[in-house]
């Protein structure tokens, strides 16, 4: 299979800080890809320097065989990449629908927005509900949705979601990652997402890297990660129980 | 008499408020603080004359219908503002706020400096749309008809502007870049069309002050842009830098303030009345030292 995200030999420097570290890998089609590691990994690094927040120091990133490096992040959001961001950064003087038309300049196929939103809406009522209300008076749970919603209305073929369970109830955690495989199933998504907790990551299943110090040290099943807790020990020097 | 205070007043205020709007617009998407906007007004001023140093001005674009010629200053401040853009604020992108402070003060002083040798430094006396000074009795007090065109524009401007923010594609990227520009620019908002529109509003806007103000004083004078300039900077500021709203209610506070300071200060108080009106500042700012509507983010650029 042709490999959707492709990153070749990649690092990325704050001055004389190394965050990422010649860093190698590819996505295929359809994947759902963690990327773990303790702070300071690189992880928010890499999702950044995908996205053409961050320019990278050294190295190439190809999505479809195209190459993203080195292009500003508007062009890379037009070639299919859409970003749910640290913190969520939703515009909070804009109304929940609001944000999520900011994305949808991009697409050439004006016509199927309003089915998507519909579709948005459908996935997440709350949204819905509350569409004429300033984005700024949802609580961080929805304001994570917003944010799925948002980079969803760019009609992406590639998703890069960073850290979405920061700040939220475990509870709520839960329901974020079942809209976000369901929505994945239901498009054909290819989603890459930063999540600190290899056990949340084990439990909803897929491919993990492991990254430290700005490197992978590891690259297999989450599932299998998540109940090697030698491995968990090696990488983060959490306690076993 | 109060009458009159109160349209003296909003079109006073009316004014600083669309003189304010253009640096807010600015400031909000790209957290520049936009001194050559005296510059801008004053660009589009001497563009209804013809370019000669002689003492009587020759009315050019100015002699035009105002059909034809309103459309075109306003033409000429967007052209003025968006040319700046792209030959001084662009290659600036990624310098720091104080740098494009600096370099806005550099144009404004390239502009005025190009206006001084085309035009020459005196002022010139130049009648734009004469018959509108005639006073026309409304409510039972003598008002000019200027004064009623005056306000009623500003309102139109500041209406069609509203909606335009509201409602149009540009408009609702230009509020989600004003918020968090980076973020807008990973859903594929293009920052340099949303730049750009940026200035172009805003020329068009400093275009609409430079109409009102020789429509009103009858001279084209290279300095005259400064003056308003300097108030409508304060009025952005006392609004919360990048707010709009904010720098409208200031625009109009500002103008009512003025005016009624004129009206109540005594006779040998009233050459004092700036003095007092940036007092009333000042103890605004101690009070508020966010200005009145905080903005929705301080964030960097892009």
């Amino acid at each position: 299979m042709m490999s959707k995200l492709g990153v070749f030999d990649l690092s990325v420097r704050y001055g004389k800080l190394t965050a990422v570290n010649d860093i190698s890998f590819s996505v295929a089609e359809g994947e759902r890809v963690f990327i773990s590691g303790p702070n300071g990994a690189g992880k928010s690094s890499l999702l950044a320097a995908i996205a053409g927040e961050v320019r990278a120091a050294h190295g190439r990133i190809e999505m479809d065989g195209d190459i993203l490096s080195g292009r500003v992040p508007e062009a890379i959001a037009r070639r299919g990449l859409s970003m749910v961001p640290e913190g969520r950064r939703i515009f909070r003087a804009l109304t929940v629908q609001e944000n999520l038309m900011v994305g949808v300049g991009l697409r050439r196929d004006k016509t199927a927005v309003p089915d998507d939103l519909e579709a948005i809406y459908a996935a997440f009522p709350i949204l819905g509900t509350r569409r004429h209300a300033n984005a700024g008076a949802l609580s961080g749970g929805q304001q994570q949705m917003l944010a799925i919603g948002r980079a969803l209305m760019t009609n992406p073929k590639l998703m890069l979601v960073d850290e979405p369970s920061l700040g939220l109830a475990p509870r709520v955690v839960d329901e974020v990652y079942d809209r976000l495989c369901s929505l994945q199933a239901q498009r054909g998504l290819t989603l890459v997402i930063v999540e600190q907790s290899s056990a949340r990551a084990g439990r909803v299943g897929g491919r993990m890297l492991l990254l430290r110090g700005g490197r992978i040290v590891a690259d297999g099943d989450a599932t299998a990660f998540a109940a090697d807790d030698l491995l968990k020990e090696a990488y983060f020097g959490e306690a076993t129980p | 008499m109060t009458l009159q205070l109160l349209f003296d007043a909003l079109s006073l205020g009316g004014i600083y408020a669309i003189a304010a709007l253009g640096i807010a617009l600015i400031f909000g998407v790209m957290k520049l603080v936009n001194f050559a906007h005296g510059q801008f007004i004053a660009f589009a001023v001497f563009a209804l004359i013809v370019p000669s140093t002689d003492a009587v001005a020759v009315m050019g674009l100015g002699a035009a219908p105002a059909l034809v010629l309103v459309p075109a200053i306003l033409a000429v401040g967007a052209g003025l503002a968006v040319a700046s853009e792209y030959l001084v604020f662009r290659p600036l992108r990624n310098a720091s706020p104080v740098a494009l402070m600096v370099a806005s003060f550099a144009l404004g002083v390239v502009i005025q400096n190009g206006l001084l040798v085309a035009y020459g430094g005196r002022p010139k006396a130049i009648s734009l749309w004469p018959e509108l000074g005639k006073p026309v009795a409304l409510l039972g007090a003598e008002v000019p008809m200027l004064q009623i065109i005056v306000i009623v524009s500003v309102l139109v401007v500041l209406a069609l502007l509203a909606v335009m923010l509201k409602r149009s594609r540009i408009g609702l990227e230009m509020r989600a870049a004003a918020e968090d520009f980076g973020m807008a620019r990973l859903l594929g908002v293009r920052a340099n069309a949303v730049i750009a529109g940026a200035f172009a509003l805003s020329g068009a806007l400093a275009a609409t002050v430079a109409l009102v103000l020789v429509a009103q004083t009858g001279v084209a004078d290279v300095r005259m842009g400064g003056q308003i300039m300097l108030v409508a900077f304060i009025a952005t500021v006392v609004g919360g830098m990048g707010s709009l709203p904010g720098a409208v209610a200031a625009g109009f506070a500002l103008g009512a303030a003025s005016v009624a300071l004129q009206a109540a200060l005594p006779i040998e108080a009233r050459p004092f009345r700036d003095a007092f009106l940036y007092g009333l500042v000042i103890l605004v700012l101690l009070l508020r030292p966010q200005g009145l509507f905080a903005a929705a983010s301080a964030k960097p650029r892009v």
